[in-house]
């Protein structure tokens, strides 16, 4: 994290990326290559040739507007300014149209996101170590160049690094314009950037973090530093109990559709095709969300089914061309805009052959048209257990008598019963009860106590599945091995079919609580032959 | 040349002052019964008569105590040079004891050339200062200690502000306590004994009155007639600017700023804003770079939030808030689909999406604020689960709505209802 300016590429590269060297395995006496070179004060602005205005508008299509308010804010060289809150929705280009603006201007700055350094400590050493040119390799351990955990040695040591900065700065201008050539850094001001400022708010002490930056501005005392907040959330829902002098906002809306379009047409290879493409997809899918990585990630797949016909991908379409094209994807947008996350299901040939085994690592998730089947593998032990939490979240326990007994019976009597107005009525409030409250809790010997019920039931039916999976299950579920079902419940946790939850101090146990949706438990009883829906209770 | 590099060199001058507090406030230090004058003559007298003050700043944030405390520092470091040694302590860093007392430590160090161990224990440092104290009481020096966020001070055990304060008491240290809080009520903070150790003077600072405005405009925008900058620019750019200023637009502009938020920092951000905008080609500030400053620091988030979201989003929105209208107590997430579906069935509408995309479009929501979490603890359950609420209001929700470039005007209809 953090640009250090030997990037040669206008993304931002990581310090991992930088550092590493392309054979690990030579031998740690040797010394790394080039770009383990100390760092200088030049390396605080972005190192290679910079961009003209007019290349800063075209790079970002739609933020022209607020490029140039940021860059009247930013100023001439060398003019002192207010700290700056830039704000907008999620992938809206706030970063980037910094890092862009910096490149342009090349004044020297330090960037750190709150993403990366999650706690306090870790971003004033980042903003440190990046002031004070530290790199952090394994000749130093990877240590920072000073330990800070607290504000106040913060403000201290930011004063002493920045003082060298400014002082190191304003020599290379001297040496710069007597030697009559453009040193790498312009000016004499440094700039600090804070990114994703929201995420402060859910640190501990993140109130007390959050009005130390923004007081820092006054803290610090010195008009060589310019302050660039970038957050998600907007000014107004930073509540901070002492109150703070605000920073001057910069509002980044959303694009619109014109700027949208203007965005995924970059770096086509064939704009005609792609614009034919976009006039049918953009609008509907723009009624969903307007943000560019959810269109992005959702037309790549749509276009490739939208080119299928054509052999030749070079070719201008004319009316006739779209028509038959637009036909061919049509089936296809209805389902993409009920998608929100696909993964191709790689499956390969000898994957496919193979029925028991893993299919597919990915999972598709929220498909519209189900399947009758899981598409992933789950050993028998594992099933069950879903089921019986599925059971005991949806049903009170107090039913759990009537429904289980020992011999694995279950009685139907109490379920027929004719269902009256009043009946009818009970049963929409349960329904709306279950709407709103979720799946309840259980303790862990109740979920034990069905096991072992269903368990002995479904031993009397003939069961493909479980002879299929590994001979270490076979018959022996009923004969003790526990340790085996709560490795299996333990691992179902980690799935996140089964969430635990908080434990009640008077029972002292921890609860658990089923997380499978209806479709997706009766999916699983049906792969085990297991009649669920008798078990579940309707209300009534 | 021609006139762009004066234009930008003023523009360079104005940032210059509006981001230097030390210069918008020594306008105030004018008359004889302004604060400044009042804290002076506090100050100076301790110094001078050796004995021991406090005093506090009180005034909301923006009103230049801080400013009128370091200008009255300056003039009294001017008069008497060895005579005076100062100690900055800020609440929001130095909450904690044992933290004040490093920096107290520390700050004295550096003023008498001592070289000051990180690794000194608290005992060290409290015994270190209060030598220190008593040496610089025999040698007539007076310590002056700031304590800038004093209401943060007031948390906890109050240790630090009784030692300090009990110290004073003594007959040979010579040292002023101030302490600036944007709290009216910081004395009421204070402990008894604390309390009872404390001169209960107090000053007031207020934001600046009407007639204030019109001279701290000039005082911050004139551009000064003996600078590097080119005479002719000069006079002419004052006198558009004094025409600007006596314009009845201007005013109306003014006021509609300081009735939200009638503070010093809030009108130099204004100004400084304006200056940013100004034109470098022509180089003077016009009435429409006011306007453009108004409009950029007045701002709605949630309308702006409004307009971004995608109709999807809106759709949730509006049944939230029929849900709402039935006052139906808790609303979640599945509540909304309910609706959601209701709404899609009476009205027909064309967009009706599957679970899993409104529950993006939900999250989406959370995301900006639009909609909240009621409880803040129950992680356990899923989000679909947990009960939300709406942070705008209907009004809100209408306008919104109104001005949504591409509405469907189902919405409106389905919202009426």
């Amino acid at each position: 994290m953090g640009d250090e300016g030997n990037a040669q590429t206008p993304r931002r590269t990581t310090r991992a990326s930088l550092s590493s060297t392309p054979n690990p395995s030579n031998s740690t006496g040797k010394l790394n290559l080039c770009n383990q070179q100390p760092l200088t004060i030049d390396d605080l602005a972005y190192g290679d040739e910079s961009i003209s205005f007019d290349d800063l508008i075209s790079s970002l299509p739609g933020r022209r507007a607020q490029i140039i308010e940021l860059l009247r804010i930013l100023g001439p060289l060398d003019s002192p300014m207010f700290p700056v809150f830039v704000y907008g929705g999620a992938s809206t280009g706030k970063t980037s149209s910094i890092l862009q603006i910096f490149k342009h201007l090349k004044r020297p700055f330090v960037y750190c996101s709150c993403v990366t350094c999650y706690s306090p400590r870790i971003l004033f050493e980042s903003v440190l170590n990046q002031l004070l040119l530290h790199r952090r390799n394994e000749s130093n351990r990877y240590l920072s160049v000073k330990r800070c955990e607290k504000p106040s040695d913060f403000v201290n040591l930011l004063q002493e690094a920045l003082r060298n900065v400014v002082d190191s700065l304003k020599g290379n201008v001297v040496k710069s314009s007597s030697k009559k050539s453009m040193g790498r850094t312009r000016g004499e001001m440094v700039y600090l950037v804070f990114d994703n400022l929201e995420l402060v708010r859910e640190w501990d002490k993140g109130s007390n973090i959050l009005s130390f930056m923004f007081k820092l501005y006054d803290i610090l005392k010195m008009p060589e530093v310019g302050l660039i907040f970038l957050s998600n959330a907007s000014p107004d829902t930073y509540y901070l109990d002492t109150g703070y002098v605000e920073p001057v906002p910069v509002y980044f809306p959303d694009y619109t559709e014109d700027e949208l379009r203007q965005i995924l047409m970059k770096n086509q290879e064939n704009p005609k095709l792609y614009t034919s493409f976009l006039e049918v997809v953009l609008r509907p899918f723009c009624r969903v969300t307007r943000r560019v990585d959810e269109l992005s990630t959702a037309f790549s797949p749509l276009y490739q089914i939208y080119y299928e016909p054509l052999d030749d991908l070079g070719i201008v379409p004319s009316g006739d061309v779209k028509r038959e094209l637009f036909s061919h994807l049509q089936p296809h947008i209805g389902p993409s805009l009920n998608d929100t996350f696909r993964v191709e299901n790689r499956l390969s040939s000898e994957a496919s052959g193979k029925t028991n085994k893993w299919k597919g690592i990915a999972k598709k998730m929220g498909v519209s048209e189900s399947s009758d089947e899981i598409d992933f593998h789950m050993s028998a032990c594992a099933k069950y257990l879903l089921i019986c939490a599925f059971l005991a979240s949806k049903n009170p326990a107090t039913l759990d008598a009537s429904l289980f007994d020992s011999t694995g019976g279950f009685s139907n009597g109490k379920r027929k019963r004719k269902s009256s107005e009043k009946s009818k009525e009970k049963k929409e409030t349960a329904e709306q009860d279950l709407l709103l409250k979720g799946p309840g809790t259980f303790p862990l010997e109740r979920l034990l106590a069905i096991f072992q019920c269903i368990v002995s039931v479904s031993e009397c039916l003939p069961d493909d599945e479980a002879q299929g999976d590994g001979g270490l299950e076979g018959e022996s579920w009923t004969n003790g091995l526990l340790s085996h079902v709560l490795l299996e419940l333990s691992s179902l946790c980690n799935a996140n079919f089964i969430s635990k939850g908080g434990s009640c101090p008077l029972e002292g146990a921890n609860r658990y609580r089923s997380m499978v949706s209806e479709a997706m438990a009766l999916k699983v009883a049906r792969s085990l032959k297991f009649p669920l829906s008798k078990y579940l209770y309707r209300g009534g | 040349m021609g006139v762009e590099n004066p234009a930008e060199e003023a523009q360079i001058l104005l940032r210059t002052r509006l981001c230097n507090p030390n210069y918008i406030f020594t306008i105030l230090s004018d008359s004889p019964d302004s604060n400044y004058s009042k804290l002076k003559y506090i100050m100076s007298s301790s110094v001078t008569e050796a004995c021991n003050n406090s005093a506090l700043l009180l005034g909301s944030r923006g009103c230049g105590k801080v400013a009128i405390l370091e200008m009255v520092i300056k003039d009294l470091l001017q008069e008497y040079p060895d005579m005076i040694c100062v100690i900055k302590l800020n609440g929001l860093l130095h909450s904690e004891d044992n933290c004040a007392l490093k920096e107290i430590a520390r700050q004295l160090c550096i003023e008498n050339q001592l070289v000051f161990s990180k690794m000194a224990s608290f005992d060290d440092n409290s015994q270190f200062v209060i030598s220190m104290l008593r040496e610089c009481g025999l040698a007539h020096k007076t310590i002056i200690f700031v304590l800038d966020e004093f209401d943060l001070f007031t948390q906890g055990k109050q240790r630090l502000l009784y030692s300090l304060l009990d110290a004073m008491q003594s007959v040979t240290s010579q040292a002023v306590v101030v302490g600036v809080s944007c709290r009216l009520d910081a004395d009421q903070l204070l402990e008894k004994r604390v309390r009872s150790r404390f001169s209960h003077r107090k000053l007031l600072f207020l934001p600046p009155s009407q007639e204030d405005l019109q001279r701290i405009l000039q005082h911050c925008l004139l551009l000064p007639t003996e600078s590097s900058l080119p005479p002719q620019y000069v006079a002419s750019y004052n006198k558009k600017l004094l025409n600007t200023l006596s314009d009845d637009k201007f005013k109306d502009i003014v006021e509609s700023l300081c009735d939200s938020d009638s503070t010093f920092n809030h009108l130099l951000r204004f100004l400084f804003v304006a200056v940013c905008e100004m034109d470098t080609k022509s180089g003077f500030l016009s009435l429409d770079n006011f306007k453009t400053a108004l409009s950029s620091i007045q701002r709605q988030p949630k309308l702006e939030a409004l307009q971004d979201c995608s109709i999807l989003e809106l759709y949730i929105l509006v049944c939230l808030r029929r849900l709402e209208v039935k006052e139906q107590e808790t609303t979640n997430f599945n509540s909304v689909m309910k609706e959601y579906k209701s709404v899609h069935d009476s009205f027909q509408t064309a967009d009706y999406y599957e679970r899993n995309v409104c529950l993006r479009a939900f999250k989406h929501l959370l995301q900006r604020e639009l909609i909240s979490l009621v409880d803040n603890r129950g992680h356990s359950q899923s989000v679909e689960f947990r009960p939300v609420r709406l942070l705008i209001s209907s009004h809100e929700l209408h306008q919104g709505l109104k001005s949504y470039r591409s509405c469907p005007a189902i919405l409106h209809k389905v919202l009426a209802v």
